[in-house]
């Protein structure tokens, strides 16, 4: 009896390469596998998955007090908390300029350039900047912070399919790369990667955010749709085939499971040992769902995920 | 506030400018004062206060109006109120905006007409006949009864062995056979299967020349009557109008909704049976003929019309689990439904398949011959919803999906339905961003119809005034603006780009497409497209092997095949694959009303159809998102559509 060979799918396509960082910065180099994530015996996965760190340009009042913890101070300046993530281990950066939110300090250009210079020269790893999710305050503060960041080639974002425009021509202008972020539906985000190519963006300088659901609240959703997407880019197309980057963090500490520590049943455990298994278990199974970029929140989580793509990239 | 039960009299309510007026008790809604005067008030969604359409405004008097986002800060002062959600308080007057267009009936006569898009033949065999009889007259050795010596008379020459008569028509035969001396021509109704056929019509002397029938489509936006010579077949004319129950809602789920309302279902039945009454009569006049001479009708209609005209409750059609009242009508005399042709004269109901494809379809896969042909075919059926037939001889499957009226010109802004003065085509011009249109009739334009909403479409995704998202582009239109004026403007209603300036219209306004009536066009043809490419894929075959597209619907006959595929409506075949057939619904009846063989081929499809519910089908939702881009998310479908916008991504399916 011949002895039984594994199937071994050949896929025809190729997840994109795309590079973060220039211009005397740190570069880092994600996507170009020709395989589903970790099925290394049917094709390449040349580089390893990203894990971003995330920093907000004020101090976040809503978050975990084992957040808070963590960071200490450093959560009140961007280029001290910059430092400390780089310190953690960060490959890249994330960072969140909230304080552009018009229900948060409404802050303009002029604070955006601020803090984004604060950052960059606080560190040299490469950075991605988003604006508070307000379309008008999105391309205001990302525009201002493209200009800071001539040459750098950060990530810029949030390309939605309602405001895309302004913040595409921006980084074709300064070189940089748009993050293109949908709602958890696989057509959506194709629909956006032809918008932002049809203006003329390179689809080697987008970067997938399809949405992250935690652990408990669509995970499962998300991973589908991200397997989705990897598969039609293995298959060949060219508008799926973006890499991508998952906001773990933030989702996982949204949720109850991470923010209770009042009247929490015993049956649910140690508090900071379960928020920390949330953002865990979310953060690693979107890297087997082909996250390319992880945006973690909690040192410890970095540690933790890292140990993890040790032992399986 | 004063409270609404503390005014026992009843309360005028004047509707201007026809100054009808009706008299109700406080509390009642406006809109049903409306309705009790006679006042026709455009309901579109039903009257659930979603769609702000029922606009009327207060010159006098007290109403109870409870706050809606469908009113301006404006339209409050003016005293605009929306009639279905605000109560009657005290003595009111108000006014009601001039209708549109909309209420005229467009009759195209035999001479007017394109030829007949009849496609399937069957031997002709009406269900209703005309006889001459020459009667012995009685006498002392041959003393039978009048009855019994045209029976016999009818078992000797033409072997019919039984004969019903009404009781009108018995009461004067007697007299009727003497003074015609015994000579008579009788119309025999044979509409009942294997049952005695019944006497319907008795004239004195021999009648020869047309036997009239008529042929009814009910659409849920349009009305159609064909009158047809049964004898030759020939259609002596068809006239269309606006259902008159569109006020009242205009797809079928609000209409539904409306005729749960109290009164509401007599009001829908009286509404579609009196545009119906009112066509045959106009018909009747253009053929010199009196309509009572009409001895047999087919109606054909989706499964919510059918039970409207016939007064049957709809509700359980719009809820889970989708059951009509019946698939099957009975088939009733014109008098009983309220008819106004010969009172004795057979109705016909074309039976439906499902809650969502219903007797329109039935006849459109008669009339289409789908059910006859050895190619793999796709028959589609484009009107207030697109119901999909695919197969052939073999084998049928059907699907239906709300796709809404857009392309019949409802909902949309300046939406118009095919006649005079509607813009059927449209071409920009690559870089002055201008448009050139073109108008049914050489007419001033009034609103833009179906196939004008297409070809605008097509063009403003290849000349880039809007993404394939259908966003549009304002930076470049403006920059292209013409002594000052640019095509592209935010208006009352958000970014919308102007067909056609005030001036040049007979509207007095401009006729403009605004980003809702594109989104509304999108969402109508990705639920078509979806419809069609999960269907294929639920059979199991490839969309690029179907040989042949058959279309009906009433823009069947205008749309354009290159920029139907072009907005991503119609699937990428090659042009020659795709048929128009016009009116398959009103065409199926008119097979019916031609044929008892067409009847009873109807009756065998409907049991044949395999029926498709796309509610309940998974890929649907994904089918209808990757379809809601232009022409589609995944360009590989549309090929011919990627070398025209130099498409230059590679991409494949997406599993």
């Amino acid at each position: 009896m011949a002895p039984l060979e594994a199937p071994v799918e050949k896929w025809t396509g190729k997840i994109r390469e795309l590079k973060l960082g220039s211009g005397g910065r740190k570069t880092i180099t994600v996507g170009g596998g020709t395989t589903l994530p970790f099925v290394k015996f049917e094709g390449a996965q040349p580089h390893r998955p990203a894990i971003a760190i995330e920093v907000q340009d004020k101090e976040p009042t809503d978050w975990s007090e084992f957040l808070v913890s963590a960071w200490g101070d450093a959560l009140k300046n961007p280029g001290a908390w910059a430092k400390k993530a780089a310190e953690f281990g960060a490959d890249l950066l994330y960072i969140r300029l909230a304080s552009a939110h018009p229900e948060a300090s409404n802050t303009g250009a002029a604070q955006a350039k601020k803090s984004a210079s604060e950052v960059l020269s606080a560190v040299d790893l490469p950075v991605i900047f988003v604006g508070p999710d307000v379309a008008e305050k999105d391309n205001e503060v990302l525009v201002a912070v493209s200009d800071v960041a001539k040459g750098q080639r950060v990530g810029l974002g949030n390309c939605v399919e309602k405001n895309y425009k302004t913040i595409a021509a921006t980084c074709m202008a300064d070189g940089h790369v748009a993050i293109a972020k949908t709602p958890i539906e696989i057509n959506l985000a194709k629909q956006l990667n032809i918008l932002l190519s049809d203006v003329g963006l390179s689809p080697d300088s987008i970067l997938m955010d399809p949405t992250t659901g935690a652990l408990g609240y669509g995970l499962e959703y998300t991973y589908s749709v991200m397997e989705r997407l990897r598969l039609a880019a293995l298959m060949g197309d060219g508008m799926t085939s973006m890499p991508m980057i998952c906001t773990a963090g933030e989702e996982s500490w949204r949720q109850k499971e991470s923010k209770a520590t009042l009247d929490v049943p015993q049956a649910w455990g140690d508090n900071q040992e379960r928020s920390l298994i949330w953002e865990n278990v979310t953060a690693i199974s979107l890297l087997a769902a082909g996250a390319d970029i992880l945006v973690l929140r909690h040192p410890k989580t970095v540690v933790t995920v890292k140990a993890a793509l040790d032992k399986s990239f | 506030m004063e409270t609404l039960s503390d005014k026992p009299n009843k309360i005028k309510v004047v509707f201007q400018p026809s100054g009808k007026s009706a008299l109700v008790a406080p509390g009642t809604l406006v809109l049903d004062a409306a309705v009790q005067a006679g006042v026709p008030l455009d309901t579109p969604c039903g009257g659930q206060g979603r769609c702000g359409r029922c606009l009327v405004r207060v010159e006098s008097g007290n109403v109870f109006r409870p706050q809606n986002p469908h009113l301006t800060a404006k339209q409050v002062d003016e005293g605009w109120i929306l009639s279905c959600i605000t109560q009657v308080v005290g003595e009111l007057v108000v006014t009601v905006p001039l209708p549109k267009e909309r209420e005229k009936i467009v009759v195209q006569t035999a001479a007017t007409r394109k030829a007949a898009a009849v496609r399937c033949e069957f031997p002709r065999l009406p269900a209703v006949r005309r006889v001459y009889l020459e009667l012995p007259r009685p006498s002392l050795e041959d003393n039978a009864g009048d009855l019994e010596r045209l029976k016999r008379a009818l078992a000797n020459t033409q072997g019919i062995k039984d004969v019903d008569v009404v009781l009108p028509i018995m009461r004067t035969l007697s007299r009727t056979l003497r003074e015609a001396d015994w000579k008579v021509t009788i119309t025999l109704d044979t509409h009942d299967k294997g049952g005695v056929p019944r006497l319907i019509d008795v004239q004195a002397g021999e009648k020869k020349g047309q036997l009239w029938g008529a042929a009814i489509d009910i659409g849920t936006t349009n009305v159609w009557v064909d009158l047809v010579d049964l004898i030759s077949g020939r259609s002596a004319g068809r006239a269309s109008m606006l259902n008159r129950q569109v006020p009242r809602g205009e797809d079928v789920i609000s209409r539904i909704i409306y005729s749960q309302r109290d009164g509401g279902l007599d009001e829908l039945r009286q509404l579609v049976l009196s545009a119906i009454n009112d066509l045959v009569a106009e018909l009747a006049v253009g053929s010199k003929i009196d309509a009572r001479e009409i001895q047999s009708m087919v109606v054909a209609g989706n499964t919510t019309m059918a039970h409207f005209f016939l007064g049957m409750p709809a509700r359980t059609i719009r809820e889970e689990p989708y059951v009509p009242g019946a698939i099957f009508f009975p088939v009733y005399t014109a008098a009983e439904l309220g008819i106004k042709i010969n009172p004795y004269a057979s109705v016909y109901t074309v039976p439906a398949v499902a809650a969502y494809v219903g007797g329109d379809i039935s006849a459109g896969a008669i009339s289409s011959c789908i059910f006859r042909s050895d190619k793999l075919t796709l028959f589609l059926d484009v009107g207030t919803n697109g119901e999909i037939v695919m197969g052939g001889a073999d084998w049928m499957t059907t699907c239906a999906c709300s796709a809404g009226p857009a392309f019949e010109g409802a909902g949309m802004r300046f939406g118009v339905r095919a006649a005079k003065g509607a813009i059927e085509d449209v071409t920009i011009n690559t870089s002055t961003l201008e448009p050139t249109i073109r108008v049914i009739g050489d007419a001033e334009p009034v609103g833009i119809c179906g196939s004008g909403l297409i070809s605008a479409l097509a063009e403003m995704l290849l000349t880039g005034v809007v993404d394939r998202s259908g966003r549009m582009n304002v930076a470049r239109l403006q920059e292209k603006a013409r002594n000052g004026k640019s095509r592209a403007r935010v208006g009352d209603h958000g970014v919308e780009y102007v067909l056609a300036w005030a001036g040049e219209t007979s509207i007095g306004e401009d006729i403009v497409l605004t980003e809702v009536d594109i989104n509304n066009l999108i969402r109508t043809k990705a639920a078509i497209y979806a419809g069609i490419a999960v269907m294929a894929r639920n059979v199991g075959v490839p969309l690029e092997n179907v040989e042949e597209v058959l279309i009906g619907g009433s823009f069947g006959q205008h749309i354009n095949v290159e920029k139907a595929i072009q907005i991503g409506l119609l699937p990428d075949l090659p042009w020659d694959r795709f048929k128009f057939l016009g009116n398959t619904s009103l065409s199926g009846a008119y097979n019916i009303l031609m044929s008892k063989h067409a009847r009873a081929q109807v009756e065998e499809v409907v049991g044949k159809m395999t029926y498709f519910e796309l509610v309940a089908d998974a890929s649907f939702m994904d089918e209808f998102t990757a379809a809601m881009f232009l022409p589609h998310t995944e360009m590989n479908r549309f090929p011919s559509v990627a070398a025209l916008l130099g498409d230059r991504h590679e991409s494949s399916g997406t599993p």
